[in-house]
Parts: C-alpha cells; structure tokens; sequence
C-alpha cells in the first residue's frame, strides 16, 4: 500500500512537470494553429539559460524563472515576427517543416556554444524531500508542481479575463471579426508565441533541476508534450494539467505493474485511445 | 515563401560539413576510416574516440611513422560524424570501403554501433579494430574481421559481485536494473548467474527503456523490495538521473554501482558531491606501470591529453588508442597494409600499450580484468582489484540527510 501511494505520488509530480512543459505548446497550437515542433528545444534553451544563471551569478533557479522566461519571451517574440509569421498562413506542413528545422538549428547551435556535456542546475536543496511517514514527497519536484498549478490557473484567468488575453482568444475564434475590433494580429501571434516560449522556457529550468540538460533532450520532451496537448485538448490550459497529471500517473503505474520498458508504450497507448475515443473534437484542431 | 526554408537547409548543410571535415592525406599515408558520434546524443562519450584517434595517429606520425616494409609511411584518418545514427553509420563505413578506399577501419562508440558496423566490414573483408562495443553480441557470430579492445559487456560486474562477497557486513538482495540495447542486455545476462553462483538474493530484475529520464518508480520499488544493493546498467544520461532522483526520493541502497559514468569527469561534474559513494568499475587507469611505445606510459598520456583536451581521458579514451596502436601495430607486424594480411596479424598481436597488453581471443575480443571504483570525496578511488582491496571502500552508504 505504501509502494502504491508513492508510486501516484510521483506521478502525480512527474505530471506537474510535463503540463508546465506542455502549457505553451498547447497556447501556441491552440491560437496559432502551429504544431511548433522545436518546443523541446526551447525547453533546452531555458535549461541552459537557467543553469547559467546559476552556475555563474549565483541566481536560484526557481528565482530565476521569472527572468529565464523573460528572455525567452524575447526570443520568442523575435522568432515569431521574423521567421513565422511568413506562414502562419501556410499550409500545416510548411509549419511543421519550419519548426522542424528551427528544432535542429538549434538543437546543433546549442551543442556548438554548450558542448555535449551533461548539465545539472544542482542547488542544496534540490534533492531535499519531506517524509509523510513512510512516503517521501521530493521537494524540488513539488515546488515544480505548484508552479505548473500556478502558472496553469494564472494562464486560465489571463485568457478568461484579461483584455489581451480575450484579443487572443478572439483571433484563435475568428481572425476577421477580431481584426473587425481592432486586433492587430501580426502583434498579437509574436505575444502569443513569446508567451509559450517563455513557458517553455520556465519548464527548462525547472526540468533542470529535477534531471539533467544536454543539447539532445529536445526532441523526446517534444514528443511528450505534443501527446499531453492531445490528451488534454488545446481550449483549456486546464486540460494540459489533466493530460499531464493522467500522462504521470500511468507511466508510474505501467512501470510498477507492467515493467519500466512499457512506460513509453502505456503513455503513447493512451494518446491512440483518446484519439479513437473523442476524435471530433482533436481532429478538428489538427485537421 | 520557401526562402527561409532553403536558407535554414543552406546553414544546416554547411554545419554539417564543417563537422565532417578532417585532415587532408597525401597519396602514399595509410588511411585508417571511421564513423563516430561527434553529434546527437552520443556525441559526449564518442568526443573520446575521435580525441583519441587523433591522438594516437599525431603521436605515431612524429615518431616517424609505421614501418612497412623497408618504408616507413603516414597514418591519416578519415572520420564521419554519424549523429548518433546507426543507419547512417553503417551507411558511412559502407562508403569508407567502397568509395573513400580507406586502408584499414576504426571502430564507432557503443556496441549497438558496433554490432551494425562490423557486418561492413567483415562483408568486404576490411579489419576493424574498434573500441567502443563491449557487448559480447558482437563477437559471437564467428566473424573474422572484428576484434575489440573493450573487456566483455557480461563480465563488467565480475570484480564488483567478487568484491560484494568480502564486504562486512555482506549484503543479501541485489537489485539488477538495465538499458534494452546489445551493451546492456549483454550486461545483465553475464550478471545473472554471478549473483547466483555468489549465493546473493535478486529481489528486482528489470529492464527499462533507454533513455528514459523518470526512474521515481523504479527507485520506490527499490525501497519497497529493499534491496542492499543496486547494480545498475546504462547511459550516463540515465545514471544522472537516477543518482539525482534517488536523493530526491531518500533511496540509499547500501551500495550502487553504474556500468558507466563513475570512471568520466564529466559525471562527477555534474553531480557534485552526490557523486560521492558511487561505485563503478574501470578496466583502465593511468598509471606509470602501463608503458608505451608512443606515448611512453599511461600517466604521462594521461597528462598529455588532458593538456591537449581539456578533459580527462577515461577507459573509453584508452581504449581508442589502443585500437589505432594495434593497427599499427599489426602492419609493421605483417610488412603490407594488405587487409586480409593485416587481420591476420592483428589475430596474432601481442604487445604491450598504456592500455594494458593488447592481445586478441579467439572471438577477437581483449580480456581485461574490471578494476572496481568509488567516488571518494570527488575523487576516483580504485577499491577492488583482482588481488582483493585496493583501497578500504566507503560502505555502507549512509542515509542522504546523514552525509
């Protein structure tokens, strides 16, 4: 019984870490209709940023987020006026094609410029826990929780409530009767893809933390956060928790009771089940 | 609209090129071929053979070469990147044969890479002297053109379960957790019937996917079950995380041992002092006693290539050496750089290297006793050799919040 608690504590907290991971690709698929599949390299490029921060002026990495996710904001922002904008017109496929290669420029620049070392962002409390009588909670993976829990709620009401955050909900509805109003979409989609940049970026720190930073970790995080966003759906950040908290659970589960080498085959079974399951609803975002 | 695309493809190309280029050969050098991972996720251990090789080939060059014959003539290297492909490596050593002409072929990292690649060579009869594949895969097809300069995969945890049995207080459960490719499945099957034979209990014996990054699961059930001691076999990549989440999760086993990342700098880099108490095992270390016809022995090479580098050379690093040694080693031996003479030659090798006495068994595998070693206050302590104890292990390991 002990083992079955600890094993849905874990994932509970390992599902915390793949929403916040998921939050931005899912803002950006969702308004932008770009499946932006180098968001695992910006989660990598927000790991290195943070582990910057750390190892050469000292910042706390869980300190530091709101200043990783800045500049990646930036970056995000840049990347979306200069580079894709030119398609966010286009066919599905040139999007695809684009982030792809955006995906491994960076991915080649990053090892260029870090090495292919292995990083951690290791401070001394990071593999503290706290002891619940014979379950363990890992600290730094709970703190991880909570900031997904508080990011995911914050962006909810910032899309619900907020004057920019209805303009993007507007444009992701109906890009004429927003434009109607006074939305200036160009503006609007490089906020937008800045937003989910710096989310990605804020998960890298975080991911860095709990694990460990290479150039190469981009494209499996990808793979992960596109099956979440699916899981979940795009209409709600909300969703992204549950897709990530249900993601985290049964890959814990498929190890205890099937074998660690099924983690992978429960978690991308799931995401075929909810594709033959509720298939209206998904393909009409990918379509 | 396309004009990014092509501009991003253009950028793409011509990185990639400037990652392949090597050194130019002149017409009468012996040009020794091969594929390694200078990128992908490979590409941090695969720096050690391409480090290495070089290493090796400018060392033997300004020594004046190899002797052929009555002619003394070059080594020079051509060296693909194979991103950590094993589809494109094998694509690559095809073309080293067939279109590159190369005279002779050095190994890939890792023994996934191995195992593909050395069907190349044995197919055009060109030898292959690699070492980066200890997986006894490899070496069990009877092929003729294959030799290794790594101990055998099912033998690494030979010197750790001998030392288990002498550790006071003796430890009862083992826990065998391990990667799904050719090195790590090797591992654990030669594994398997040591524990036994030394009268050890194996409470888990599980495999898991490579590359994964959540080992939460399987460290809780290491707890539940608690097993004394934890052998773990698989990527760096993975043993840092699971050091990182054993902590997090309060598991300390009374010992852990990891097939790799213990002997590299790296690792220790990245953990800090939670490095501290890993154990590991080493076939190689650098001492003075390992002497060398270039390098002069294996403590000065060590020095040397960390001055060059700027990195420590580990196992992997020496053992690349070796590879580009016994070559050239084998030609003076066989007087032409005729390969089906060479392979004959290399067969036949026995020599002393900073990597140890190269010599080849019938499967064209080396076999080097595994030294076992600790993290000690940062530092790499040899703690188990074929002679018993070498240095007085920390153990058992203490509870995380009690270091």
């Amino acid at each position: 019984m002990d083992l079955l608690t600890q094993i849905l504590i874990n994932g509970v907290l390992l599902g915390g870490l793949y929403a916040i991971m998921a939050l931005g690709l899912a803002l950006v698929w969702g308004v932008l209709n770009i499946v932006n599949l180098a968001h695992g390299a910006f989660i990598m490029l927000g790991a290195y940023l943070a582990w910057h921060l750390y190892t050469y002026l000292g910042i706390d990495p869980f300190l530091g987020l709101p200043l990783t996710a800045i500049i990646m904001f930036g970056l995000g922002y840049v990347v979306q006026r200069g580079l894709l904008n030119l398609i966010v017109r286009a066919p599905m496929f040139n999007t695809l094609l684009i982030t792809f290669g955006i995906e491994v420029v960076l991915t080649y620049l990053a090892q260029l410029a870090f090495s292919a070392d292995y990083r951690t962002i290791n401070p001394p409390y990071a593999g503290n826990s706290i002891a619940l009588g014979p379950v363990v909670v890992p600290l730094a993976r709970l703190m991880a929780f909570g900031i997904a829990i508080a990011l995911t709620v914050g962006m909810w009401v910032f899309l619900l409530r907020t004057r920019l955050g209805r303009a993007i909900r507007a444009t992701a509805q109906n890009l004429v009767a927003a434009r109607l109003y006074g939305v200036e979409p160009r503006h609007l989609y490089a906020v937008t893809f800045g937003i989910g940049i710096a989310l990605a970026g804020a998960a890298g720190g975080l991911y860095g933390t709990v694990s460990q930073i290479n150039p190469y970790i981009g494209a499996a995080l990808t793979a992960k956060c596109f099956a979440i966003a699916i899981i979940g759906g795009l209409e709600n950040p909300l969703g992204v928790i549950v897709g990530g908290l249900v993601l985290g659970v049964i890959e814990s589960l498929a190890v205890l009771y099937i074998g660690a080498t099924f983690a992978d085959v429960a978690s991308f079974g799931v995401l075929v089940l909810v594709l033959i399951v509720r298939p209206s609803g998904l393909l009409g975002k990918t379509a | 609209m396309f004009k990014p695309v092509s501009y991003l493809a253009g950028a793409l190309l011509s990185a990639t090129a400037l990652l392949a280029a090597g050194p130019a050969a002149s017409a009468d050098d012996i040009v020794l071929g091969a594929s390694v991972q200078l990128t992908g996720p490979l590409a941090n251990t695969g720096r050690y053979y391409k480090d290495a090789y070089e290493f090796a080939v400018e060392k033997i060059n300004e020594a004046g070469g190899v002797k052929v014959g009555a002619e003394k003539r070059k080594l020079a290297l051509k060296i693909y990147d194979n991103q950590s492909d094993v589809s494109l490596s094998v694509r690559q050593y095809t073309q080293l044969v067939s279109q590159d002409k190369v005279s002779l072929l050095l190994g890939p990292f890792a023994s996934n890479f191995a195992l593909a690649d050395s069907a190349v060579s044995e197919k055009y009869k060109v030898p292959m002297v690699q070492g980066g594949g200890a997986s006894d895969q490899i070496f069990s097809r009877g092929f003729k053109y294959i030799f290794g300069t790594l101990a055998p995969a099912s033998n690494y945890f030979g010197s750790t379960v001998s030392m288990l049995k002498e550790l006071d207080p003796a430890p009862k459960t083992v826990a065998l957790l391990y990667a799904d490719d050719a090195f790590d499945v090797s591992v654990a099957k030669g594994t398997r019937p040591l524990l036994k034979a030394a009268g050890l209990t194996t409470v888990m014996d599980e495999k898991y996917t490579s590359n994964a990054s959540d080992f939460s699961a399987l460290l809780s059930q290491v707890k539940d079950k608690k097993a004394e001691v934890v052998l773990v076999a698989g990527h760096e990549t993975e043993i840092l995380n699971f050091v990182r989440q054993a902590k997090s999760l309060a598991v300390a086993p009374k010992l852990y041992s990891f097939t790799v990342g213990v002997p590299s700098d790296d690792f220790r880099k990245a953990l800090g002092s939670d490095a501290d108490y890993a154990f590991g095992m080493t076939a190689w270390l650098p001492t003075a006693e390992l002497k060398d016809k270039w390098f002069g022995d294996a403590a000065a090479f060590a020095k040397a290539y960390k001055e060059k580098f700027g990195y420590d050379p580990d196992y992997h690093a020496a053992s690349g050496i070796a590879d580009v040694e016994a070559l050239a080693q084998a030609v003076e031996n066989a007087g032409t750089t005729e390969p089906q003479k060479v392979r004959d030659a290399i067969a036949k090798l026995k020599f002393d290297s900073l990597y140890g006495t190269i010599a080849f068994g019938e499967s064209g595998q080396i076999d080097l006793p595994q030294i076992v070693i600790q993290v000690q206050g940062g530092k790499v302590a040899e703690v188990y050799g074929a002679k018993g104890f070498i240095e007085k292990p920390h153990y058992p390991m203490p509870a995380w919040d009690a270091r």
